[in-house]
């Protein structure tokens, strides 16, 4: 499989002229990565075609028909009658204000967990570790006690505290890893200039982890408009809805206008693509951040 | 730390600014509101009426205003028991009346007694004795009954002809060889959507009450018989096992009931166990009404089969009076015959009579059903507890996929009863 | 103990100081570190991770021992452990949702892994269009799982679905169309599905970044030797991988094991309870049937299931946390 080692040229070469065995191999290869890929496009492309039927081309053509005429009216029927303007402005307030400052506050302990030595700093960053292995849904109940008796239930501010909660493990631990392996002679040379460890943490740490900080926030926007159980727990009138909450209401009240449904479905995944398009490189680097590091 | 600070301050004051929208109840200036949360009714002209109702009440009384929160039955559900103890929770909540819902929360101290009020506004008087039974089972008054829905068998004239049935069943076994005639001839006999459990439910308990009889039928659910030991029980999974496999649109247990009551309106299948909101249902589809018909459940109790919602007043309400003058208003003669129709066909209040020349002729049939009724068995749901319904439920649905044995379903019922308190 | 006493006289007494003083007890501060020192950064993810993640989790461990119905007008009354007795002897749903969880952690642990490692395998030639097979794949894993349930079940949609068409075309079974998700024995199986698409690009996007760190050289030097693909692979990419394999493992256990949104929306737990999961049976004894006792035994349940999976882990990766200073 492993063919990583051809020089780069011999690469070129090869594909234009596929006269050598490996070539076969990699011709092979390739097609097979094609089917594959069509499979793995299949669900999101077969979803967008029923959105853009006529209720009655769903009925009567095959799933694979492309419609003669692309037919919008399923998305206006489900803007009007589901509840993704509100859930989506709900979900965008939420994930403006929880990521950065989620990000922020797991930033400022990973520094001091990584910076400043002091006895429980091990035991500690366990303790976070911990938490990010755990399920949300072991304190689905009580927090929502919590919530009820901080007054925050169909709030946002309701789910934004328990979302830095349960972001910040993750968070740390990456960026305790990425901290750590800042060369520590730059502490010495803040020292050296009478900066304290908010000088330290401020203008040099941060700004020198851009790269880390950049990808954990696209992978925590994300998570944080995917998220549902918490969300589903929390926020109980349709004012307060997140968008996932709006596609699964959406989806049981019209259980069977299936275009629609799906033009609901696909508006609601609308952000995340273009967020995905757009920061292609950070979802990646983040994942390596994590993998390398964590 | 000027950064945290700032962040400190810029969450403080996101969740002042949120909780300013949130609160707010009850202002000053002598005016009493009456919170009141209510299930949503998917009727437009239902919501329209409410609302109706509401402002001609607050025209009347200035002093009172009355605040409506509808939501969906889960929403509803949740919202309630959230808020039920808490400065949150409402003056009125609507609610269902049986033992397994009203009952739970009666039993969760979130309902007042409404004794005095009865007796003030002599609701004893006003109410038929089917609706006020659900509100006194407790002992005392509680909730105002409002709506009482009964449930029967919606039959497609055309398909029964084509299968060659003349009569309407008046037996379960007239039932039976009814749905194996249409089922000769090509017909779906029944449709149901097994996804929302309930639908198939009502087949269920039909069944129970039928083969069981009344007395054991009350004696099963208040868990006075066991239902491991009577043989009626074991008969009727065995029916709906039957029933499943023959009877029931393919598929069933894959589709939730919308799509389900679709076979029928489009006289895909033969019959719909439905309740007498279904009138409403069919009116708004392109099915000839005059090939409808509706008959009642052929279980030989003469009992109807339905459920009640009412209105309760909460324990820790501070506006009791006005809640009480308000229910009062909403359940007398004039609002009722104003709304007949557009909650349920009948009225819970007795003075309430049918208006002859609006009445469709699915209405007229339901009246034969209410009238002919003695007594009232409710569904299931409504008797068992939430998580004693959830078991009922996946009983009901491994039977009917031949996942159970019927058999052993009563037993696995009883051993499930017996464990839960 | 006594030295974080002695930390924090050090801090106080340096304020009224002059400024050279002060300035050297910072140095001294950033040297040695100390508590205090660090709390002004530790405090608000302390004080976030305290309330709103470990007090609960030790609210619910409580919470199993009482029995409570979740309104507030009612009593919490304790039963010792008789919510757990109901549960491993009574609850006829439990040990489906047992069962169910561990066949999910364990078939993720098999499939999506594999599938992502080949992928990533494959993708790490230079191959035309290798970007685009690359996000294809890993799209999925960034969707809302709620929006890849409704998806999915509208694949599977016995009567419209794509499934069902082609099993219809391929004549495939009766002709009755695909009915996957109301089969209780296919329901759970027919969820992994989605999953799968799901999460494979997840970890073929892991086994890429691990695939950066194989060693050019060794490779080379391997092939050079007169090793074959498979050698190579086995003796040298495979081994060097290992990081990043023990990495895809615990992130696959953490995510399968807490598989919640995907059932909601795609079965609910149905039919029959069949692909009941732990972490959902949680959320509906305590949200739904009102029961929260119950409830938090299982969430209980699910917490020590997942402390016992991945504790070894984490003092593993602490440690080499700890080495690296």
């Amino acid at each position: 499989m492993s063919t990583a080692t051809l020089p780069a040229t011999r690469v070129r070469n090869g594909i234009k002229v596929p006269k050598q065995a490996r070539d076969y191999v990699r011709i092979g290869l390739w097609i097979a990565l094609v089917i594959v890929m069509v499979i793995w496009a299949m669900p999101l492309l077969f979803v967008f075609l029923t959105s853009v039927k006529s209720e009655s081309d769903i009925f009567t053509t095959s799933s694979f028909a492309i419609p003669g005429i692309l037919d919008w009216e399923n998305y206006t029927e489900a803007l009007d009658t589901g509840n993704l303007v509100t859930a989506g402005t709900n979900s965008l307030f939420i994930a403006i204000v929880k990521v950065p400052l989620g990000l922020f506050i797991a930033a400022a302990a990973a520094f001091a967990l990584s910076r400043i030595r002091f006895k429980f700093d091990t035991i500690i960053l366990g303790a976070f570790a911990l938490g990010s292995m755990v399920p949300i849904q072991v304190a689905l109940g009580p927090l929502f006690k919590t919530i009820l008796d901080l007054g925050l239930l169909n709030n946002p501010v309701g789910v934004i505290l328990p979302y830095i909660g349960f972001g910040l493990p993750m968070q740390v631990f990456i960026l305790h890893g990425f901290f750590t392996a800042v060369p520590k002679e730059i502490d010495e040379s803040v020292r050296v200039d009478g900066g304290g460890n908010l000088r330290l943490f401020l203008q040099f740490i941060l700004p020198l982890s851009k790269p880390a900080l950049a990808a954990l926030f696209i992978l925590d926007f994300v998570a944080t408009w995917n998220e549902y159980a918490i969300a589903l727990v929390i926020l109980q009138n349709k004012a307060s809805q997140t968008v996932p909450l709006a596609i699964q209401g959406f989806q049981s009240q019209f259980t069977s206008s299936y275009g629609p449904l799906n033009a609901f479905t696909i508006m609601s995944i609308l952000p995340v693509l273009i967020i995905y398009l757009l920061f292609q490189r950070y979802f990646v680097q983040g994942m390596f951040t994590g993998a390398v590091k964590g | 730390m000027r950064l945290l600070a700032k962040a400190a301050a810029a969450l403080a004051t996101v969740t002042l600014l949120a909780g300013c929208g949130a609160g707010g109840s009850n202002s000053g200036s002598g005016v009493t509101t009456v919170e009141w949360w209510t299930i949503n009714l998917t009727a437009p002209a239902a919501n329209q009426a409410i609302d109706k109702v509401i402002a001609d009440f607050e025209k009347a009384n200035p002093d009172i205003k009355i605040k409506r929160t509808p939501r969906a039955v889960d929403a509803h559900k949740d919202a309630l028991r959230t808020a039920i103890g808490t400065s949150a929770a409402p003056d009125i909540y609507d609610y269902w009346a049986g033992p397994g819902l009203g009952g739970e929360l009666v039993k969760a101290n979130a309902s007042a007694d409404l004794t005095e009020y009865y007796k003030q506004y002599k609701w004893d008087e006003r109410f038929t004795g089917a609706a006020l039974a659900p509100v006194t089972q407790y002992g005392g008054y509680h909730g105002v009954p409002w709506k009482l829905n009964g449930e029967a068998l919606y039959y497609n004239k055309k398909l029964f002809a084509q299968a060659g049935i003349t009569q309407t069943p008046k037996t379960l076994d007239e039932l039976n060889t009814a749905a194996k005639k249409l089922k000769d001839a090509g017909i779906t006999p029944i449709e149901f959507g097994g996804t929302v459990n309930w639908h198939v439910m009502r087949l269920l308990d039909t069944f129970l009450e039928g083969k069981c009889g009344s007395a054991t039928f009350d004696k099963l659910v208040t868990k006075k018989a066991n239902w491991g030991q009577e043989s009626c029980v074991t008969d009727s999974f065995t029916e709906l096992q039957t029933w499943a496999k023959d009877y029931f649109n393919p598929g069933f247990i894959g589709i939730n009931n919308d799509e389900s009551s679709a076979l029928f309106y489009g006289g895909k299948a033969a019959m719909a166990l439905e309740g007498d909101w279904f009138n409403a249902s069919i009116a708004g589809q392109k099915m000839n009404l005059d090939d409808v018909g509706v008959f009642t459940l052929p279980t030989s109790t003469n009992r109807l089969y339905g459920f009640e919602q009412a209105q309760y007043i909460t324990k820790d309400s501070k506006n009791k009076d006005a809640a009480a003058k308000f229910l009062d208003y909403f359940t007398s003669t004039k609002v009722q015959q104003e709304t007949l129709g557009l909650f349920a066909v009948q009225s819970v209040n007795k003075d309430v009579k049918p208006d002859e020349a609006k009445a469709s002729s699915l209405d007229k049939a339901w009246d034969g059903v209410f009238k002919n009724a003695k007594g009232l068995y409710m569904n299931n749901d409504q008797n068992l507890n939430q998580s004693q319904t959830r078991e009922y439920w996946r009983i009901q649905n491994l039977v009917a996929t031949g996942g159970l044995d019927p058999k052993q379903a009563g037993a696995e019922m009883q051993k499930f009863l017996d464990s839960s308190n | 103990m006594t030295k974080l006493t002695e930390t924090r006289f050090t801090a106080q007494a340096s304020v009224p100081q002059g400024r050279p003083q002060r300035k050297k007890n910072l140095v001294q501060r950033i040297g040695k570190g100390g508590f205090i020192a660090s709390l002004p950064f530790l405090a608000p993810a302390l004080a976030a991770y305290v309330v709103f993640v470990i007090a609960p989790m030790i609210s619910a461990v409580r919470l199993s021992l009482y029995q409570w119905s979740g309104y507030n007008t009612d009593p919490q009354v304790f039963v010792g452990f008789k919510n757990y007795i109901r549960l491993f002897t009574q609850d006829p749903v439990f040990w489906t949702s047992v069962q169910n969880t561990v066949v999910w952690v364990i078939l993720s642990l098999i499939i999506p892994t594999t599938l992502g490692l080949v992928m990533a395998l494959a993708l790490n030639q230079p191959l035309v269009g290798r970007n685009l097979f690359r996000s294809v794949f890993y799209i999925p894993g960034v969707l809302a799982p709620i929006a890849v349930a409704n998806m999915w079940r509208w694949m599977y949609n016995p009567n419209y679905g794509v499934f069902s068409e082609i099993s219809k075309t391929l004549h495939i079974g009766d002709g009755s169309g695909v009915t996957f998700l109301s089969d209780p024995k296919v329901a759970i199986y027919a969820v992994f599905a989605a999953f799968v698409w799901q999460v494979a690009g997840l970890n073929m996007v892991l086994f890429l970044a691990g695939l950066q760190g194989v060693s050019k050289e060794l490779v080379e030097s391997a092939r050079l030797d007169g090793a074959n693909n498979w050698q190579v692979f086995r003796n040298v990419t495979l081994p060097a991988l290992r990081p990043t394999v023990v990495i895809v493992m615990v992130l696959t256990i953490v995510h399968s094991i807490k598989v919640f949104d995907l059932i909601v929306g795609m079965t609910g737990g149905g039919p029959a309870q069949s692909s009941q999961v732990l972490a959902l049976w949680s959320y509906t004894q305590s949200f739904l049937n009102h029961d929260f006792g119950l409830g938090n035994a299982v969430a209980t349940v699910l917490l020590v299931v997942t402390l016992v999976l991945v504790v070894p882990y984490l003092i593993w990766s602490t440690k080499g946390a700890d080495d690296q200073r």
